[in-house]
């Protein structure tokens, strides 16, 4: 028996490498900003844009971390919010709705279009990837048509109380939402029959399955609570800004799910940390408001969202590997057989691309500015 | 000894087709309190089968089962449970991110209502799944808090085992090979287990193809050929070769000598 203690104490422990792995890389960032940019990265007034930034991600980012945990994704919540708040936008400004039944018909417009990602899903047994892009496109579409070039704008004041507003003293008002929907979603996680069985869904559906789960009607739930969350963060993005246009809220998506993984919630199922999502989504805005701060190209904002992703889905693997022994190290990785023929191939194309680059300067003509 | 007493659930005739398969022809089963019942059979003999039978997935083609002397009709392994008899496959029904309380309990959660809300009973049924491991099984796991990813083989068998005994109902626990993708120790863990249930006066009917195992706790020895009972012998009264003779056929057996 004396042989499990030592993995015993790891698993003991790894609950918690969700939270401290995004709280190292805020720790590095703060360190990197103090360093590079202290008098503008530290100032009261920025880190009040972070945490507007982020609230804005926080109701997504806890109901996606149950999307996951099913080993589920959900790809078209930045279409489902933009299209949510074209259509409260219509009816508060078209049809005279007073504000408050606006936002709650805007988040139920969401829980109906995350009900149809569902039962695409389930009933019609369209994998998540395709299904939810496919949704993308849908909803993306009909915000379009309906909203056409335009650009709504001047919403109520409980509106742009949502997206914006300030708790004199305090943080400010979308800041508490996101708080209370993490709140919230911790204890259903931990005490509810949808949270367990969303973890026993994703640790091994066959399993729960047997037991007489209705997995599917549990997923179902998800992309429900999921569409409910982006109706939300609709509302709370029109607030923002007090302006929304069907183009709006582009890179959700990925954002969301990159502030989700890399809490340390595993893309394979099975294992969710709430905290870790709200760590994730605080790391990514301060990483924006970072590369803002030292004036990066808003683009760049892309390429750090997409390396995060892959960056840390690959570390949490690594660490979960139970079994390390004779891997020894990269050199012997790389003298595999079959590593050794990527690399061939990966040399092939690099000499290719060069040869071209090199023909194409040798017999470069007259430039044609494209302006 | 149990030879003597009556036998809780009977089955009797039993005969079930798979399209054109017959997977089964005309088979009977006894099965005792306080008995350890081993069925023994080659690959593709029917064993799996006949006891999906039993715990309600399938339906027989044709055949009886009684149990206390009534008839049973079952629909579904939910009507079995109900009726007191569960099953525990080699794979498994785990879920591995879970402790061993939430699996024990996975699809039937105690509840606590917290202002007209349902919410999980965590800490009861932590308690619960601690006690039940405890007092039926002698189960102590290091630690509640842990994966069920993290426990052993062995404790793992406990963690399923102990979820079809906390229905205080079970009379009949069925076992599909349990020990198959065990080592020697944890083995001998599962054999000791299944010996505890017996003193307890459950009827464990164990599929297996070691008969190491099955000589070592079994009582009676069902064996199985073809989708035929051979036969069932007691365990005392027989030895190896006899029922390895049983399982390959003794016709086969006698062909090979020549
Ligand atoms: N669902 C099914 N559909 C069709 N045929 C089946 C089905 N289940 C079992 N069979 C057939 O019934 C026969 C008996 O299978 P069974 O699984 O009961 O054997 P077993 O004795 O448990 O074998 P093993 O020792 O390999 O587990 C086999 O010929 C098998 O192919
Ligand atoms: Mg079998």
């Amino acid at each position: 028996m004396s042989v499990t203690e030592a993995p015993d104490l790891k698993s003991r422990l790894e609950p918690y490498f969700a939270f401290v792995g995004p709280l190292v890389m805020i720790l590095m960032i703060l360190l990197f900003m103090g360093v590079m940019e202290p008098a503008r990265y530290f100032r009261i007034s920025n880190l009040n844009i972070i945490l507007l930034d982020a609230a804005l991600y926080m109701p997504m980012a806890m109901a996606m971390t149950f999307v996951i945990t099913q080993r589920g994704i959900d790809l078209s919540i930045g279409s489902v919010a933009a299209l949510t708040a074209i259509l409260m936008a219509f009816l508060v400004k078209g049809y005279g709705f007073p504000a408050w039944l606006g936002v709650l018909s805007a988040i139920a417009i969401g829980a109906l279009l995350g009900l149809v990602n569902g039962l695409v899903i389930t009933k019609f047994r369209v994998p998540d990837l395709i299904g939810t892009l496919a949704m993308d496109l849908v909803y993306r579409g009909f915000a379009l048509v309906l909203a056409k070039g335009l650009v709504l704008a001047r919403f109520p004041e409980l509106i742009t109380g949502i997206g914006r507003g300030q708790i004199p003293g305090f943080v400010p008002i979308p800041v508490v939402i996101g708080i209370a929907t993490f709140i919230a979603g911790a204890i259903v996680l931990r005490n509810t029959y949808f949270g367990r069985y969303t973890i026993a869904i994703g640790s091994n559906p066959e399993a729960a399955e047997m037991t007489g789960i209705a997995v599917d009607r549990h997923r179902v739930y998800a992309y429900v609570l999921m569409g409910a969350a982006a109706g939300l963060a609709g509302v709370m993005l029109t607030g923002k800004l007090n302006a929304i246009q069907a183009t709006s809220a582009p890179y959700f998506n990925l954002h969301v799910i990159a502030a989700v993984v890399v809490g340390g919630t595993s893309l394979f199922g099975g294992r969710a940390s709430m905290i870790g999502s709200f760590a994730g989504v605080l790391l990514l805005s301060m990483m924006i408001n970072a590369l803002v701060t030292l004036r990066i190209e808003f683009f760049w904002q892309s390429v750090a969202s997409g390396v995060v992703i892959i960056s840390s889905v690959a570390l949490y693997t690594w660490l979960q590997k139970k079994d390390r022994d004779g891997s020894g190290g990269l050199i012997t990785a790389l003298r595999t057989p079959d590593n050794a023929r990527l690399l061939r191939l990966a040399g092939g194309l690099g000499a290719a691309l060069i040869l071209f680059l090199i023909l194409g300067f040798l017999f470069a003509g007259q430039t044609v500015p494209s302006g | 000894m149990s030879q003597a007493s009556e036998p809780i659930v009977s089955m009797r005739q039993i005969t079930k087709r798979f399209g054109g398969v017959t997977a089964l022809n005309d088979v009977d089963l006894d099965a005792r309190a306080g008995e350890v019942l081993a069925i023994v059979g080659d690959n593709g003999a029917g064993k799996s089968t006949l006891i999906k039978i039993l715990t309600g997935v399938f339906q027989p083609t044709s055949g009886t089962i009684e149990l206390d002397g009534e008839a049973l009709a079952m629909n579904s392994h939910a009507d079995a449970i109900e009726r007191g008899i569960d099953a525990v496959y080699q794979t498994l029904a785990l879920a591995d991110h879970l402790d061993p309380a939430a699996n024990l309990f996975l699809g039937s959660e105690l509840t606590k209502s917290v202002l007209g809300i349902r919410f999980l009973d965590n800490r009861k049924m932590r308690s619960e799944a601690e006690r039940v491991l405890a007092d039926r099984l002698g189960v102590h796991l290091k630690s509640m808090d842990a994966e069920t990813s993290s426990l052993s083989g062995g404790q793992r068998q406990a963690v399923a085992i102990a979820r079809a005994v906390y229905n205080r109902n079970l009379r009949i626990l069925v076992m599909d090979e349990p020990t198959a993708a065990l080592g020697p120790q944890e083995t001998a863990r599962t054999l000791k287990l299944i010996e505890v249930l017996r003193e307890q006066g459950l009827a464990i009917i164990l599929i297996s193809h070691s008969l190491d195992d099955v000589f070592a706790v079994s009582d009676r020895i069902q064996v199985m050929r073809r989708g035929r009972r051979v036969g069932t012998v007691v365990t005392k009264e027989t030895n190896r070769q006899e029922v390895l003779g049983m399982i390959v056929g003794a016709g086969e057996m006698a062909q090979e000598a020549m």
